[in-house]
Order: structure tokens, then sequence, then C-alpha cells
């Protein structure tokens, strides 16, 4: 068993009012010899995770390397997508193999979504604390 | 007096100028919006599945 640790939603605006802070996870993605620390936004309404295209670069993805199209909705669905894997480590729990839909929007920010990010983790949310808790899968008391 | 579609447009006017002055958004219908979150991308998810499970089957 592993305790849950606790986030706070972060400021995402200039204007700091409590309708502005969203659930921003910190999370190290890797994939070879590429580290990345970022702050991926939980979006449970969205059924993929979703890599902005610079951060797929800083990753060391090639574009044309990646052989699997992604078909996305909504306002992503105006550019192409691609497949990728990469491994995903928050806080001290072991790290897991995340699947990106790696899309070539630049002004999108890092999503986790169902697949698979909360396929991974158990996600606590407490909106009236401004506050989450991330676990990963299986260990909930 | 004016019309009631004037009146409407009066009303419209008047909202967008003082939005304007005191420099708060209003939606515009020529405008888009994005909405990032890609709901219901059941296809997209079934890919990257699959292309997961593949990766982890590899030796």
């Amino acid at each position: 068993m592993t305790t849950p640790v606790r986030f706070a939603y972060a400021d995402t605006a200039a204007s700091r009012t409590d309708g502005t802070r969203l659930a921003y996870l910190p999370i190290t993605l890797s994939h070879g010899t590429h580290v990345l620390a970022v702050a991926g936004l939980l979006d449970t309404g969205s059924t993929v995770n979703v890599l902005p295209y610079p951060l797929g670069l800083q990753l060391g993805f090639v574009w044309e390397q990646q052989p699997t199209q992604v078909h996305l909705t909504g306002s992503l669905a105006r550019l192409p997508a691609r497949g990728v894997i990469v491994s995903g480590q928050v806080e001290s729990f072991p790290p897991v193999e995340l699947v990106f839909a790696w899309t070539q929007v630049t002004d999108v920010p890092m999503i986790l979504g169902q697949v698979n990010f909360f396929m991974e983790f158990d996600v606590c949310f407490f909106r009236s604390q401004a506050a989450f808790e991330v676990n990963p899968k299986g260990q909930a008391h | 007096m004016l019309a009631r579609a004037d009146k409407l447009r009066l009303m419209q006017f008047l909202v967008v100028d003082l939005a304007q002055e005191e420099g708060i958004p209003l939606l515009s219908g020529d405008a888009e919006y994005p909405i990032w979150t890609p709901l219901h991308a059941f296809d997209a998810a079934d890919t990257l599945l699959q292309m997961l499970q593949t990766h982890q089957g590899e030796p």
C-alpha cells in the first residue's frame, strides 16, 4: 500500500480567482535519454492523453518516425496526431508507461486523460479545498 | 419611437461599447473558441490502447 500524494490546484491566469485554478499534476516524462519535468492537466473528460508538439520534440520524438496515426476530436481535430509512448513518474511512485496522442497543435496544455493516465492512477478530487490526491492504481485502502 | 428591431440593435451597440470601454471580453458569434478536451475520441483511445498493448507485448 502507498499513501496518496496531495497536490494543490494551480493558478492558470493572471486574475487569480478561485475559478481559474485547475488540477495540474507535476509529472516527469522520459523517453530514451530525454527527461522532462512538466505539469499535466488532469482532464477526466478527455478520452486520451495529449502531448503538445513542442514537448514531443523535447522528448526526442521525430514526427516522421511515428507511424501510428490518431484522429482526435474537437479543436484538436484540425491538425494530425501520432501515437507515442513515454515513461511517466509522479512523485516517488513507480514509473508507468503512458501513451499519448502527440498533436501538431502547439498552444494546448499537456492533457492527462482516461487512456491511459486514469487507467494507471487513482485520483480523488477535493475541489472545495482546491486540492487532489493521486495514488497508483490498486493501492487504495 | 424606435422600432423593436432598432431598440435591440441599440441595446447591442451599447453593451458592446460599454464592454470595450471596460475591457470586458464578450463572446462573439464570428470568433472561434477552442475546446481542447478531446471528448468522445473513442477511435483514438482504441488506437492508443492497441499501440500500448503491442508495445508491452514486445520482448
